[in-house]
């Protein structure tokens, strides 16, 4: 989007701090360096304190060995602090009296004897673990790690094995920091040495190693640049492949031997073994290298996104009210988006095709707003209606239909990818989960204006609520996080940040078109969004705390939210908990009895100590005397993360702040907020300043009714997307959607009251020459009814369908839950409710809708497709639901009319929308009596011969084209 | 246009309606004769010229153990009971040395060593290239299992099996492009053989030994006249619907499905009728006569789907509760090589007969190998570090075996072949560049080996 300038700075200010283009970064200040066990010293031209300095302590224990040789030799200054350390395996280094602000902290670690294992935490954030300590001798910078000071102390701690730490060095501000005293290397080459870099390791770099790891790569292989000293000083994903003087030690001459199973280098050759020892000989004379130019900051420079010119981009403009464009065929259009239409068309050349006849329309809208057929009568009734207003009613009948929002609700839980289960290894069931599928319902139905839809969604628990009822709603709108996707088998290492990365995914092109997650482990290759931009949003949901679902190391579901007041629940819990004691208590007290008893009474208490265990064991079993949502609620710690290098969460970066994307404004949590921002964050989707909310949802509306979208990507308004056909128009719909109050009903009647709507679907030859894919819209694309619309319909026929909303699913009981990656949850339920209701799973596709291209349940699904294979023919031919259906449909033509071409007609009526023409309903009685001949000499009894002859004419026509299509 | 209308101006359908004939019209045929751009099966030339047409590609699920059965290691017969600091697998413990069970001998003439738990496929080696030195990134079997057939070990993605049938189409319109046979499910479940966003029409169709093969295959409309009848009805007023709407391109394709379907009927049970072949044929198999399951079922099925065109064929050996991860006793993988020895040896043997090997590239895998280590009392862990599978025909070198793990198989030696080379290797040999073979999904092209696979050449024959 573009702001203005101040307003960009004034907002943005703080996010750019971390923007890859560093522009607005200050060069961080040398804070303190302390040896921790030592003297006060210099250290890379720095003067550190002694361990008598002020404001600071150690609980480590004192110990120091000069004697042992350090790898790689270092500086004298440096190695006696090195050498001399705090020891343990429970270590805190606190330095206190430290001004609030910004601060990286570099701890030096190092081994004396054998290799052991600790972790490392900074205020409390693990930032190294498992640290493997590395043979005698070994000792390393660790670090930088930025860190928020707000309460006046740093704390370094290291956990697990006996760990021996140096020195302590901390810089303030955010910008890069020194890279460790480059001691170890050769500072002035001479001229010998500069000559074997010239002749035998330039050449040998430029050939094997540049093509991955110099400024000119086409992709950077991990992150690591050999053609600068900078580069080779600083190392990529993995610590600097160069240790001066110690070959062993060097990660570049471990990849080179080609020994190591992990780390092979070059990937498609091997050096020679000349080359090998020319490498092992010039990183023992500690790597003379001559080339100092800053290859990283050059490419830094080079793929630092200019803001600018990010937003000056089709999606990310500002919203404008177009003009509405002048027509030549002023009688045309029905409303202004006809005129839109009408003008490009007219610019073409090409004729909008003539309107739809009556019947074809009402099936089109019906099919178009409810998912079902309209009813013979709703036909006559149609066709008898000969007002200009008769369309118009149509369209308020629908509307105002519960069964609209079955149809659409279902749209947006495709988009939100809805599944009943949780997407683990054993894909847990939830049971709750139903109430959000409800909430979704509900909320079209009653038009909830969309700017609140997307704040419940994501904040309804942050909002409260007029009345209980209002914020248990809310509570439950929740459950469009909380449905992210679990992932594993596993409890203590349970990778979240896949399941945040689920939530940023999804949130990202649900709400914005924006496919976010790319810039989870390396800036978007396309779009402007940074990896701090991703991780800004992390933060957020890392500050949320999700339900657990359970998972197979740990069944129990957890941290749902109770749908009653807090102290109502404490009170039910404490009172089932007292029953449960008050039971306990009398199998104890007669075990007792038992024990002391004989004979016949002691048989008898046999049976009642039996009597009272079972009854214990039932309370026990019961689910919880309220009723939960699968929802989400604030986390117990709400805070900024770290930037996880590549992705990986072991590999933390530089904190960043929580905001919003930067190409939006990059607005920021305040930092005197303790919420996690979630409400924040629904505020910046949703703000009439951000073009993408308005313009994507406008777009999906579009889509459903027209079967293709203005813009054909609508989950991806990015570089990778497609930008609109009539990009004004869509613009036009954004800004009248804003202005109704983000109502969805009002979008729907502009759009379904426009001619453009109304025209059929048969265009003339010319248009279909010049404009194949019909991107002008001058006729109304036909398309396939989807999975649900043909089954609800089928259900409908056949006289089974159930209008009923479904509630939840019949789980088998939470006490028997036992599943695992080897017995995972997986079952259908049958039901004759609407497709909507169906129990989806997320790794599971329900059979049905896996032949008619349903729904993907793991990822958001913002179109479907229409594939035509030969299973959905065998299942139309063959399925027993089919089959069913054609039995009810027959009984009722039978039952409901008396000759059998007035059964035809019912036929035709109810199944294709229409009343048969021409020779239709000859043929079909002609068919009818082949039949029937067919069946008598099969011997089929004279009585079921109707029936079946019926049920055949059923099949036959759900097997239809003019059935499956909408015209 | 007016309903009452309908029949005016549209080319004549001479024929009576209610006697529509299931074969195709002209007018039908030849809108449909160039049919690359409207069926997405057609056939499509490959990358490069290959002598692999069609994959059998079998899956024993569980973590097959490689110093058991393929990749022989003396050092860990000598130092059993012994505790090294690599006894790899789930998080690396430590672990006490377990010795294999089974002796090592050479098959074929070629020698390659293979244990005594695949006596018969030992005698086959001299077409089998095996691959040592395996490399999965997961030690959970779901998430290798996942990957093995994806490429992705978290995410689901389209199967290897889709992404040659989108890569290649079939050969035969009357058969899915992709069949599985699984009488159970592996972990993972569906998703092994899911087209995921790929179009559906390469989706793994399921069949499960039994009664019902492939559901819905068998004619439900008790007599078959009055089926065609019904469907040629439904033909004729879908041509004239057609006619009606420009002939639609994609109006033709549903028409033609329908006729695809009835074939199926007959065409596809016929291909699950073993009982055809002959004595020798079902020897080769160690099928009984009348037999209509077990895994020498499937693989005869194999070759049959494969005669007639198959593109990928998937055999499931053992399911998510019941296969090769024997944690307690490693005697038991006795019993799972069992049987399936036999059968792929009969297999192999089979193809090469006919002449089809040249043509199917076989291959076996698992999701990864178990620990050198012993696990519960008797058995091994699961171990993603290394293990063994194998290729045979369709160009791919028989007799060598390639790649190595250290001397008591705990980490790849050398010659690493990941999860991804595998799979770009198995597309090679198909005449499919495996960098090329992408599908735009969600904003991005995506392809079965993510960003990394490179094709192993010293294997290709």
């Amino acid at each position: 989007m573009r702001l203005q300038v101040g307003y960009l700075l004034l907002i943005a200010s703080p996010v750019l701090l971390c923007a890859p283009s560093g522009a607005a970064a200050e060069p961080p200040v040398f804070y303190r360096g302390i040896n921790l066990n030592g003297p006060a010293v210099v250290i890379d031209g720095q003067k550190w304190d002694g361990n008598d300095a002020a404001n600071y302590r150690c609980n480590g224990n004192s110990f120091e060995n000069q004697s042992v040789p350090l790898r790689p030799e270092t500086d004298r200054d440096r190695a006696l602090m090195i050498r001399s350390s705090r020891w343990g395996g429970q270590i805190d280094v606190d330095l206190l009296e430290v001004p609030a602000g910004e601060y990286q902290v570099c701890l030096y670690v190092w081994e004396d004897n054998d290799s052991t294992t600790f972790s490392l935490s900074v205020n409390d954030r693990q930032v190294v673990k498992k640290y493997s300590s590395g043979s005698a001798g070994t000792w390393r910078r660790l670090g930088p790690w930025p860190t928020k000071v707000t309460g006046s102390v740093i704390r370094v701690s290291a956990r697990g094995g006996d760990a021996n730490l140096s020195g302590l060095e901390v810089w303030r501000g955010s910008g890069e920091i020194p890279t460790q005293g480059d001691s170890g290397f050769v500072k002035e080459p001479t001229a010998e040495q500069l000559a074997f870099f010239e002749s035998r390791i330039r050449p040998l770099l430029a050939t094997h190693c540049y093509e991955c790891h110099s400024q000119a790569a086409k992709e950077l292989g991990g992150n690591l640049l050999l053609d600068s000293r900078p580069g080779i000083l600083k190392g990529g994903d993995t610590k600097p492949p160069i240790v001066p003087g110690d070959p062993d030690a060097s990660l570049l001459i471990k990849a080179v031997r080609k020994k190591d199973a992990e780390l092979q280098m070059p990937p498609d050759s091997k050096l020679s073994d000349t080359e090998v020892a020319d490498l092992e000989r010039w990183v023992k004379m500690r790597a003379p290298d001559p080339r100092t130019t800053d290859t990283i900051a050059a490419i830094k420079a080079k793929s630092a996104i200019n803001w600018d010119k990010a937003s000056d981009f089709w999606s990310l403009r500002p919203l404008s009210a177009p003009s509405i464009p002048p027509v030549n065929d002023g009688s045309w259009p029905s409303n202004d988006i006809d005129r839109f239409v009408l003008a490009r068309l007219e610019a073409a050349g090409i004729k909008p095709a003539a309107d739809a006849n009556k019947p074809a329309l009402l099936r089109r809208v019906t099919f178009d707003l409810i998912g079902l057929p309209p009813s013979p009568g709703e036909i006559a009734a149609f066709e008898a209606d000969k007002s200009p207003e008769a369309f118009t009613r149509v369209v308020e009948r629908l509307l105002d239909s519960p069964q609209y929002g079955e149809r659409w609700g279902r749209h947006w839980l495709d988009v939100v990818r809805y599944a009943d289960t949780a997407g683990d290894n054993s894909d847990f069931p939830i049971p709750q989960m139903y109430r959000y599928r409800n909430w979704v319902i509900a909320a079209f139905n009653r038009d909830l204006p969309y700017d609140q839809f997307v704040r419940e969604q994501l904040a309804g628990d942050l909002l409260g609520g007029d009345t209980p009822e209002q914020a248990q709603e809310r509570l439950v709108a929740t459950g469009y996080i909380a449905n992210a996707r679990r992932f594993g088998s596993r409890v203590t290492d349970y990778p979240q940040h896949l399941t945040i990365e689920d939530t940023i995914d999804n949130l990202g092109r649900t709400f914005l078109g924006t496919t976010i997650n790319c810039a989870r482990c390396h800036n978007h290759k396309f779009d402007p969004i940074t990896t701090e931009d991703y991780y800004g949003l992390y933060g957020i949901f890392h500050s949320t705390r999700y339900p657990w679902p359970g998972i197979e190391l740990e069944q129990k579901q957890r941290d749902l939210v109770p749908l009653v007041p807090t102290d109502e629940a404490q009170r039910l819990l404490e009172q089932r908990k007292r029953r449960q004691d008050e039971l306990e208590g009398k199998v104890r007290e007669l075990e007792k009895q038992r024990n002391a008893a004989q004979g016949e009474s002691r048989k008898s208490l046999e049976k009642q100590v039996a009597d009272a265990k079972q009854e214990a064991a039932r309370l026990a079993s019961e689910t919880l005397p309220f009723e939960q949502a699968y929802a989400v609620a604030e986390g117990a710690k709400r805070e900024d993360v770290a930037v996880q290098q590549k992705g990986d969460p072991a590999k933390p970066g530089p904190m960043v702040p929580r905001h919003f994307l930067t190409v939006l404004g990059g607005a920021a949590l305040p930092a005197t907020d303790q919420s996690s921002g979630r409400l924040q964050l629904a505020s910046w989707i949703v703000d009439p300043s951000n073009p993408l909310a308005a313009r994507v949802m406008a777009n999906r509306i579009w889509l459903y009714h027209f079967g293709q979208g203005l813009s054909t990507t609508p989950n991806d308004f990015g570089r990778q997307g497609k930008p609109p056909t009539h990009p004004e128009l869509l613009d036009h719909l954004a800004t009248q959607f804003i202005k109704s109050g983000w109502s969805i009903k009002a979008l729907h009647r502009q759009i379904l009251l426009s001619h453009t709507y109304r025209l059929a679907s048969s265009r003339d030859e010319a248009a279909t020459a010049q404009d194949p894919a019909n991107e002008l819209l001058s006729g109304h694309p036909r398309r396939r009814l989807d999975a649900e619309a043909l089954r609800d319909t089928l259900l409908l026929l056949g006289d089974h369908l159930d209008p009923s909303p479904g509630g939840p699913h019949p789980f088998p009981p939470q006490t028997e839950w036992k599943f695992t990656q080897h017995n995972p949850f997986k079952a259908v339920y049958d039901t004759n409710r609407r497709s909507v209701y169906l129990m989806t799973q997320r790794i599971q596709r329900h059979p049905y809708l896996a032949i008619f291209d349903g729904p993907d349940p793991a990822a958001s699904t913002p179109q479907r497709q229409a594939s035509t294979t030969p299973l959905q023919a065998l299942y139309l031919l063959n399925d027993a639901f089919v089959h069913e259906q054609a039995g009810g449909l027959a009984k009722r033509l039978l039952a409901e009319r008396d000759t059998d071409p007035a059964r035809v007609e019912l036929a035709y009526l109810l199944v294709l929308g229409r009343k048969p023409a021409g020779d239709e309903a000859s043929s079909a009685l002609e068919f009818l009596r082949g039949v029937r001949a067919k069946l008598g000499s099969a011997s089929i009894p004279p009585d079921q011969l109707d029936q079946q002859s019926w049920q055949a004419l059923a099949r036959t026509m759900f097997r239809l084209n003019e059935f499956v299509y909408i015209d | 246009m007016d309903s009452s209308s309908a029949f005016t101006g549209r080319r004549a359908v001479v024929q009576s309606l209610a006697a529509g004939s299931l074969l195709m019209p002209g007018l039908l045929s030849e809108l449909l004769a160039d049919s690359s751009a409207s069926d997405p099966l057609s056939p499509k030339q490959p990358h490069h010229p290959a002598k692999a047409k069609r994959v059998i590609f079998i899956f024993s699920n569980g973590g097959v153990s490689h110093m058991d059965t393929f990749d022989h290691k003396p050092k860990l017969f000598a130092a059993d009971g012994k505790v090294t600091g690599i006894g790899g697998g789930l998080s690396n413990q430590q672990r006490v040395l377990l010795r294999p069970l089974w002796e090592f001998r050479p098959g074929g003439k070629c020698g390659t060593l293979v244990s005594d738990l695949f006596p018969h496929l030992r005698e086959r080696m001299d077409d089998v290239c095996l691959i040592k030195s395996m490399k999965s990134d997961d030690n959970e079997h779901y998430q290798a299992t996942l990957a093995i057939h994806t490429g992705s070990f978290f995410f689901s993605r389209p199967s290897i099996g889709a992404w040659v049938s989108y890569g290649l189409g079939t050969m035969n319109g009357n058969l899915p492009s992709f069949m599985v046979l699984a009488q159970h499910l592996p972990y993972a479940g569906t998703q092994v053989f899911a087209n995921d966003f790929l179009p559906a029409y390469h989706q793994g169709v399921r069949v499960v030994p039994g009664p019902v093969p492939i559901a819905d295959l068998d004619r439900r409309t008790p007599q078959r006249e009055v089926q065609e009848m019904e469907l040629g009805l439904a033909g004729a007023l879908n041509r004239r619907h057609l006619a009606d709407r420009g002939n639609d391109q994609e109006l033709a394709a549903r028409i033609r499905t329908f006729e695809t379907a009835f074939h199926m009927q007959t065409e596809a049970r016929e291909a699950f009728e073993v009982g055809r072949e002959s004595r020798p044929t079902l020897d080769l198999y160690g099928l009984k006569e009348g037999q209509a399951d077990g895994f020498g079922w499937k693989c005869l099925v194999a070759r049959r789907l494969a005669e007639r065109g198959v593109r990928f064929i998937e055999l499931i050996d053992g399911s998510s509760s019941h296969n090769w991860d024997q944690h307690g006793n490693m005697a038991e993988h006795a019993d799972h090589a069992k049987a399936i020895d036999r059968p792929i040896a009969g297999l192999l043997q089979d193809l090469k007969q006919r002449g089809m090997l040249d043509e199917t590239l076989v291959v076996w895998t698992t999701e990864f190998g178990r620990t050198p280590g012993v696990d519960g009392d008797k058995g091994r862990g699961h171990h993603s570090a290394c293990f063994s599978s194998w290729l045979a025909g369709g160009g791919a070198k028989g007799g060598i075996s390639y790649g190595s793990t250290d001397e008591i198989g705990a980490t790849v030696a050398e010659k690493r072949v990941h999860v991804h080379d595998f799979h770009a290797t198995i597309l090679h040999l198909l005449g499919i560049d495996h960098t090329r073979l992408t599908y735009r999904h969600a904003g991005r092209d995506y392809r079965l080996t993510d960003v990394a696979g490179k094709v192993v050449q010293e294997i290709l024959a």
